[in-house]
């Protein structure tokens, strides 16, 4: 059998990842018209679009005037996000643990974690954080993919397709 | 038809190839004798949400074959997992058969065919070194 790429190292990182949701920071107060932080704002827009480099300049600048803590915690979780997207994977994970000592219910956090273990090769680390983002978010997709991806990684399968032409014993019944 | 295969199937027995990355490997049973001779079998894709989640299935579809070896009034008779029956449909709405000759009679009985989708574990050697 020819060598086969598995499928996960061609899955865009952008799509398994997890942005917080910046973007609601415009509706936080009514009396504000647009976002309240741009550059958190405009850095989950850009890192949305896949474009890491500027994303994490902006979610920086962002980040540095976050008011509370919610900012916060959607700055560091976003740039984890940027940076696994720019696949300095050690950097992404400084800023996933930081969100998770602040939030260990955040499974955004865990499922862009779960990622950067799985693209350092550490399956173990990537198994627990999935099963913890599975414990708070079951349904979610961008958990659903890196599962997949993880499974890609350890128990690879190709797809064995048969065609057989022979008549089935229904197909006499029927006729 | 966007991610499949065309496979020249007349005459051919049983084989299994692995054409290339990321194209299935291909089990082709041959019918009966008297039955129509597949020209073209195009091969449908693995539904990338099935392989994802590890779901394997099986569809029938029924159809007929005209004198020309087009295909027509393509249906499920039987399937496990919907998620591959527009793959097998399509598969077969593509897929032609050898024309039939003057002096022989265009058969009423449907023609059907199988889809079995399999996935086959690949070892871990076999896979590209990840680019870390």
């Amino acid at each position: 059998m020819n060598k086969v790429t598995t499928q996960w190292l061609k899955c865009p990182v952008v799509a398994c990842l997890c942005l917080a949701a910046a973007i609601a920071q415009g509706q936080e107060s009514k009396t504000v018209l647009g976002p309240t932080n741009p550059d958190l704002y405009y850095g989950a827009e850009a890192l949305l679009a896949g474009d890491g480099e500027e994303g994490v300049r902006l979610t920086l600048l962002g980040l540095k005037r976050a008011a509370n803590s919610r900012d916060r915690i959607t700055g560091m979780s976003n740039l984890c996000a940027g940076y696994i997207m720019l696949e300095q994977y050690e950097i992404g994970l400084s800023y996933c643990d930081k969100v998770l000592a602040k939030n260990e219910q955040h499974w955004r956090a865990y499922s862009n974690r779960a990622l950067a273990y799985l693209k350092l090769g550490r399956f173990e680390e990537t198994e627990a954080d999935l099963q913890r983002a599975e414990s708070i978010a079951p349904n979610a997709r961008t958990v659903k993919v890196v599962r997949s991806m993880l499974l890609d990684a350890t128990n690879p399968v190709a797809p064995l397709i048969v065609i057989d032409d022979r008549r089935q014993a229904a197909d006499y019944d029927e006729e | 038809m966007r991610n499949s295969h065309l496979l020249v199937a007349a005459g051919i027995m049983v084989f299994s190839v692995a054409l290339a990355q990321e194209e299935p490997i291909v089990e082709y049973v041959p019918g009966d004798e008297g039955e129509r001779k597949p020209l073209q079998t195009v091969i449908p894709a693995y539904p990338e949400k099935a392989r994802r989640a590890r779901v394997e299935g099986e569809v029938e579809v029924c159809f007929k074959v005209n004198r020309a070896g087009k295909t027509s009034r393509v249906s499920v008779r039987r399937s496990t997992n919907r998620a591959f029956e527009k793959p097998a449909r399509d598969a077969v709405r593509a897929s032609t058969y050898l024309p039939l000759p003057k002096d022989e009679e265009l058969s009423g009985i449907k023609t059907c065919r199988t889809f079995r989708f399999h996935l086959a574990p690949v070892s871990i050697d076999q896979i590209e070194a990840m680019p870390l």
